[in-house]
């Protein structure tokens, strides 16, 4: 790996890169070395000779941990697993003046943890797992520990518990239940709107109606008409939980199974366990659906299929379950921005017949799939929409932290001469589309930077060919025929996720009508990408954005959850999360963010304790409420600024900072020779300097895995290049830092 | 610390030579690995805090009310509720210190008229207590742990007690502070095992005031302590610490039991301690030898008809799920000096053994024999009781692979036969799932360790239809979960209540009962043949 690149650039940023992933030429640079990497897998060990007077060594070599390693050009040789010390070649390397020390930290089994930095419960646990060789037992267990917390949380009091006669949301979710069984269809949008009128799109209706049916199969008085208004018996209650279970578990649990397979498929499995562990334990996520009660899994489920679709290559499937997901919840509509970019771009990426014939595909089925969820209300085809969409109601209703609400502290919007001739809906409307168009223009616009070739169309025809590597960020790491799916995804889609937050969060701070709970929506997509911790706590990446988000999203929650009697099960969830994923901003280095964690923590703890201790002022009686959304609000603004950033950065990663140089690109590359051409090391340190930066989580990845891999690196592939080195003899596989 | 010796751990006998590295200086509190155990079993048990409580809860409130409002004169014959006290005194005590800042979280919580009291703040503090207090099992288990030869597979074994599937169903769920007491108990086994046998002895005497179940075990602390402390190993009587235990002991009875014997109360005490009105089975039969042999006599009821002597009040008793007594229908009927002397015989064997070989492994295994003979053949025998089999076995789990099966066995079983007292379906699905996992984590990272294939046919022909009855749980919770919904009304929850009712449902009821508490009593009497056989041959 030598791939890894990364290992030499960015030395100071991660010293202790995986060593698993460490191959041959990491340290030496020889060409030999580089060819030898063809056939050197790091997975196949060599016995390392040990020294005999090792344990005489002992003393001086625990002075040496901490001295600083004298081989600037090699800053990893420490680091080497206990498991999987570094290959032979470079280990015994004559050049490196400590072979002990190489050695014995690759058989302490304190000190040759590279991980320690990075600790965490869940890599704790993983670990042992596979040391005890339970490996196949280790996702199993975490998707039933993950169903097991989700009912346990369960087990406490729902929103608008014995709270009469409007009661909450888990009433409205089982009056609807009520309603689709006993009324014909015709009249389930104008049932008694007063008392929890539907209002949420289609799906749902039909969701409610087979949960109905089985709730009157198993006991009819759970959802008889009229007379279980308020039924709260402990029976109903646990129908009702599992319900929302079972939905999540069919829908949402599976798919973020299947995402961090598929989406960290280049790196290790221990990262992928930790990765499903730390999105299945988002507390956010848990406390509302099982907790407070509603079915946003089902939602997020839908779009997280949808994202995995995209990432294989399925873009209809896809699209099919992006709009059940808006037919669920019309909350999706915050994602459709980067959605649609995608697919959009992805049309200009296939460039020419492929991509029109896709856009038509993709609208058609759409359109289709839209048309077949509301068919069934032809006869009043917009009572739907009028109850979905309730443009009537104001700016916001409770406190919630986004930006009209906590600027309305200094600047009365209500009270302003705009408000009265519903101006201020426009307003948002167009401070929304304002804030979403960075990320979607970027996102188009990369994609047409992308865009393959014209050939590439002879290409997609060869349906015989078999190309080495799937193209660039799909990474699909076995082989695939040029035909299939897989082949032709962008290298956009890894900026989906990115785009995904930064318009749900857009949304979620200036438009109209938000719920606090709405901050379900951006929480998924940072806590996808946050999921395959990248940078190993040396320096501040979205892993630290995305947990800070979190806890601040759980904070901004506390009044609806402290009203729902789910306030000791936030705690819980927080802590053990926060620990579960081994966070402690205390530990993290100096910086900014640091900074910003330690603010925002330590007011959260004083308004915490303020209010279980003082009262509030009689004129305000709406003081924490305040205050808490001021400072979320806050908090979430800078998130946003930064998930922008961050896709920016990995969007230079993918397409350089200047576009790309079509001319060049036109040309056939080096010939199938065993090493590198010039042209195309010097183009692969193009795109790697650019992920040198601050920068791209997900580019990175990419190469480190397509090195690990002995593949080729480039996230854009032209064909040509592909023909070249197709046939096995990929030998242009090492990143720049072979050089 | 997780990480270490990660290889070695599959041959815990040879990794104690080869450890040549001292162990790694502990410069923290706990170490990361310690912490996580603390943070999972700390977030699950708050979690459960509205779970669902049985009248132990009540029982529990009503002490504290009772200890805390009422002069200690009063504090046995008080019975406002028919929740009495009926723990030792000791116990007694612990609940008075526990209901002082019960009286500052919420007055209501000590208010002996008020019955029945579950409002949020009781429920939050008496769950806090429980957890709290079982820090004390926390703690041993660490000293426990960190202590052994083989740290790595008794770390998973002192991680495993503390998560145990039987503490989290009966103290936090169902509620009941048995994690506490278990800790005194194995503070107590801790100090026999470093050696300091005065404090053995002195801590069990304190455990014996605080619950009195644990005279099960009594017998094998009196012969270990004589044996081992109290003589030379040659067999000659050492009068010092003869005297010095015996004084230690009876000044712990004398602090317990002493105010109540001035007040002259040490007959309405000993009342309430041992009511002996019971029958030979708790309204579900425990899962020990008693429950085969009512099980046999039903089953010869059904077949042998009218063709056999039948006593027509066992035919009215057969499936009811009464406290009343049991009365047999064919076979002879068992008075409590049977199932005394029962014990005593199969306790004397052990003991026997422990007198010629009183080392600190042989005194736990037969500490674990004597609790599991009382089980088996006691009188009113509770279903909880189990645990005082499951704990001590666990501590005797990696010695082998034989000792490993037996543990496998009687867990299983053990807990399973646990399940029953939660009968609400929410908490059905958290018992199941949670089992589960940890059965899966516990079972699997050791008996990868100690994995031994067996080497005859016959071990091999056991070793099967072992797997098979281990198996059989999973057929067996369908059936026992589904039979209800088929054959009776479908929300009924099978609690004593409904089973007094004495409606033609409840023997539909009844049977999944009968069906759980007879599959766990065929586990728990071969895994009693089994550790019998190994202890007498092995040790």
């Amino acid at each position: 790996m030598s791939g890894i690149s990364t290992a030499g650039n960015q030395s100071s940023k991660r010293p202790k890169s995986r060593p698993k992933f460490r191959s041959p030429g990491s340290s030496t640079t020889s060409v030999r070395s580089r060819v030898e990497s063809e056939t050197d897998f790091e997975e196949i060990l060599s016995p390392q000779p040990r020294h005999p007077y090792l344990h005489l060594l002992q003393p001086w070599l625990y002075n040496m941990r901490d001295t600083p390693s004298p081989l600037p050009a090699s800053p990893s040789p420490f680091r080497s697993s206990p498991l999987r010390p570094g290959p032979h070649g470079s280990s015994m390397s004559v050049s490196s003046p400590t072979p002990f020390t190489r050695q014995f930290q690759g058989t302490h089994p304190k000190l040759g943890t590279l991980d320690d930095d990075v600790d965490s419960m869940a890599r704790r646990w993983v670990r042992w797992m596979a040391k005890a060789n339970m490996r196949p037992w280790i996702a199993p267990l975490i998707l039933g520990a993950a169903l097991l917390l989700r009912w346990t949380v369960g087990l406490g009091q729902y929103s608008g518990y014995g709270t009469p006669p409007m009661f909450g949301d888990y009433e409205a979710q089982r009056h609807w239940m009520e309603l689709t069984i006993h009324l014909p269809m015709r009249d389930w949008y104008f049932y008694d709107l007063p008392y929890w009128g539907l209002d949420y799109p289609p799906l749902t209706a039909y969701v409610s109606w087979l949960c109905g049916i089985i709730g009157h199969w198993m006991n009819p008085e759970w959802v008889a008409f009229e007379s279980s208004r308020g039924v709260e018996s402990p029976d109903s209650k646990t129908f009702m939980r599992a319900t929302v279970l079972a939905l999540d578990a069919l829908i949402y649990v599976p798919a973020v199974f299947v995402f961090c397979r598929n989406w960290w498929n280049t790196r290790s499995r221990r990262t992928q366990s930790v990765a499903l562990l730390t999105v299945l334990f988002q507390p956010a996520l848990v406390i509302i659906d099982h907790g407070h009660f509603q079915y946003n899994s089902v939602m997020l489920g839908l779009v997280l299929w949808a994202l995995n679709f995209f990432h294989a290559g399925h873009d209809l499937l896809g699209a099919i379950c992006f709009v059940l997901s808006l037919g669920f919840k019309q909350m999706a509509l915050y994602y459709s921005p980067a959605i649609f970019a995608y697919l959009l771009g992805k049309c200009f990426y296939l460039n020419g017949l492929a991509g029109r014939r896709l856009f038509l595909s993709l609208a058609t089925v759409s359109s289709l799939t839209f048309l077949a969820l509301f068919a069934p209300f032809y006869w009043s085809p917009l009572q739907p929409f009028i109850r979905i969409f309730p443009f009537s109601r104001g700016l916001f209703e409770d406190k919630v932290a986004n930006f009209w609400c906590a600027s309305d502290v200094v600047v009365k919007w209500r009270n302003m001469s705009i408000a009265a001739t519903g101006g201020l809906a426009k307003l948002a409307l167009l401070t929304t589309l304002l804030a979403i168009l960075p990320p979607v223009i970027h996102l188009l616009r990369l994609s047409w930077l992308t865009r393959r070739s014209e050939l590439d169309e002879e290409d997609l025809k060869e349906t015989t060919t078999i190309s080495s590597e799937a193209a660039g960020p799909a990474a699909v790491p076995t082989l695939s025929p040029k035909s299939s799916p897989a082949y032709s995804v962008p290298p956009t889609i890894r900026l989906l996720p990115y785009a995904l937050f930064n318009t749900s969060i857009a949304f979620f701070l200036f438009s109209f009508q938000v719920h606090e709970k709405s901050i379900l929506l951006p929480l998924m997509p940072i806590t996808l990408l946050m999921s395959g911790r990248e940078n190993m706590g040396k320096e501040i990446g979205i892993w630290e954005w995305g947990v800070l988000a979190n806890n601040v999203a759980l904070f901004s929650m506390w009044p609806l959850l402290r009203k729902d009697g789910q306030g000791m099960e936030c705690f819980v969830l927080v802590f053990l999360w926060n620990h579960l994923i081994g966070y402690s901003p205390l530990r993290m280095p100096l910086s900014l963010h640091k900074l910003l964690a330690l603010a925002t923590y330590s007011v959260i703890a004083v308004l915490h304790l303020a209010e279980f201790t003082i009262s509030p002022p009689a004129r305000y009686p709406d003081l924490y409420p305040v205050l808490n959304a001021v400072l979320c609000a806050g908090v979430f603004g800078i998130v946003w600024l930064v998930g922008m950033k961050k896709q920016f950065e990995a969007g230079w990663a993918i397409a350089g900072l200047g576009g790309r140089n079509r001319k060049g690109r036109k040309e056939p590359k080096a010939n199938a020779s065993p090493g590198p051409s010039l042209s195309s090391v010097e183009e692969e340190k193009h795109g790697q300097d650019a992920e040198g930066g601050p920068s791209g989580e997900c580019a990175n990845l990419d190469n480190i895995s397509s090195g690990r891999r002995g593949k080729k690196t480039k996230p854009d592939i032209s064909p040509l290049r592909l023909r070249s080195t197709a046939g096995g003899s990929v030998t242009s596989n090492l990143g720049p830092n072979g050089l | 610390m997780a990480t270490f010796s990660p290889k070695t751990a599959h041959k815990p006998l040879i990794s104690s030579q080869f450890e040549a590295a001292p162990p790694p200086k502990r410069t923290r509190w706990l170490d990361s690995w310690e912490w996580d155990i603390l943070a999972l079993s700390t977030a699950v048990k708050f979690l459960l805090f509205p779970a669902y409580r049985s009248t132990d809860f009540e029982v529990h409130r009503n002490w504290l009310a009772i200890t805390h409002s009422l002069p200690i004169s009063k504090w046995y014959f008080e019975d406002t509720s028919e929740w009495t006290l009926d723990y030792p005194p000791f116990f007694a005590y612990f609940e008075w210190a526990l209901s002082i800042p019960a009286a500052f979280v919420d007055p209501k919580i000590v208010d002996v008229k008020n019955l029945l009291y579950d409002a949020w703040t009781a429920v939050a503090y008496q769950r806090i207590t429980v957890i709290l207090t079982e820090l004390v099992l926390g703690a041993a288990l660490l000293k426990l742990s960190r202590g052994a030869v083989d740290r790595s597979t008794h770390r998973i074994i002192a991680a495993s007690l503390f998560l145990h599937p039987s503490f989290i169903i009966v103290d936090h769920i169902h509620f009941q502070y048995n994690g506490f007491m278990f800790g005194i108990l194995l503070w107590s086994l801790c100090m026999a095992k470093t050696g300091n046998k005065l404090a053995c002895g002195v801590l069990f005497a304190i455990l014996l005031n605080f619950k009195h179940i644990y005279m099960y075990l009594a017998p094998a602390y009196f012969v270990y302590l004589l044996r081992s402390y109290c003589m030379a190993p040659q067999g000659r009587f050492l009068v010092a610490p003869f005297v010095t235990l015996a004084s230690a002991v009876v000044l712990v009875f004398v602090v317990s039991v002493g105010p109540f014997a001035i007040m002259g109360q040490l007959p309405q005490l000993l009342s309430r301690l041992f009511p002996f009105k019971r029958g030979l089975n708790h309204a579900y039969w425990a899962p020990n030898a008693w429950a085969l042999v009512t099980a046999l006599d039903r089953v010869l009821l059904k077949l042998g008809g009218a063709s056999m002597a039948v006593n027509e009040a066992g035919v009215v008793s057969s499936s009811r799920g009464l406290i009343g007594d049991t009365v047999f229908a064919v076979l002879p009927n068992i008075k409590p000096i049977h199932t005394f002397l029962i014990t005593i015989a199969f306790q004397a064997i052990y003991l026997t053994k422990l007198w010629r070989v009183p080392t600190a492994k042989s005194f736990l295994a037969a500490l674990t024999l004597c609790g599991y003979t009382s089980y088996m053949f006691g009188w009113h025998v509770h279903e909880k009781a189990v645990m005082l089999i499951l704990v001590p076995l666990s501590l005797i789990a990696a010695e082998n692979y034989a000792h490993y099966r037996t543990f496998v066995i009687a867990s299983v079983a053990g807990i399973y036969s646990l399940f029953p007292l939660l009968f609400t379906p929410a908490e059905s699905f958290f018992k199941v799932v949670y089992s589960l996992i940890w059965g899966a984590v516990v079972f699997g990272s050791l008996s990868k360790r100690i994995f031994e294939y067996p080497s005859t046919l016959p071990s091999v022909i056991v070793h099967r239809l072992e797997d098979l009855y281990l198996y059989g749980f999973f057929p067996l919770h369908a059936l026992v979960t589904f039979l209800p919904l088929v054959a009776g009304p479908r929300s009924g929850p099978r609690s004593e209540e409904a089973s007094q009712a004495g409606s033609a449902s409840s023997q539909f009821e009844f049977l999944p009962l009968m069906l759980t508490s007879v599959y766990c009593a065929v586990g728990l009497v071969w895994a009693f043949l089994r550790l019998s056989v190994l202890y007498l041959r092995n040790y």
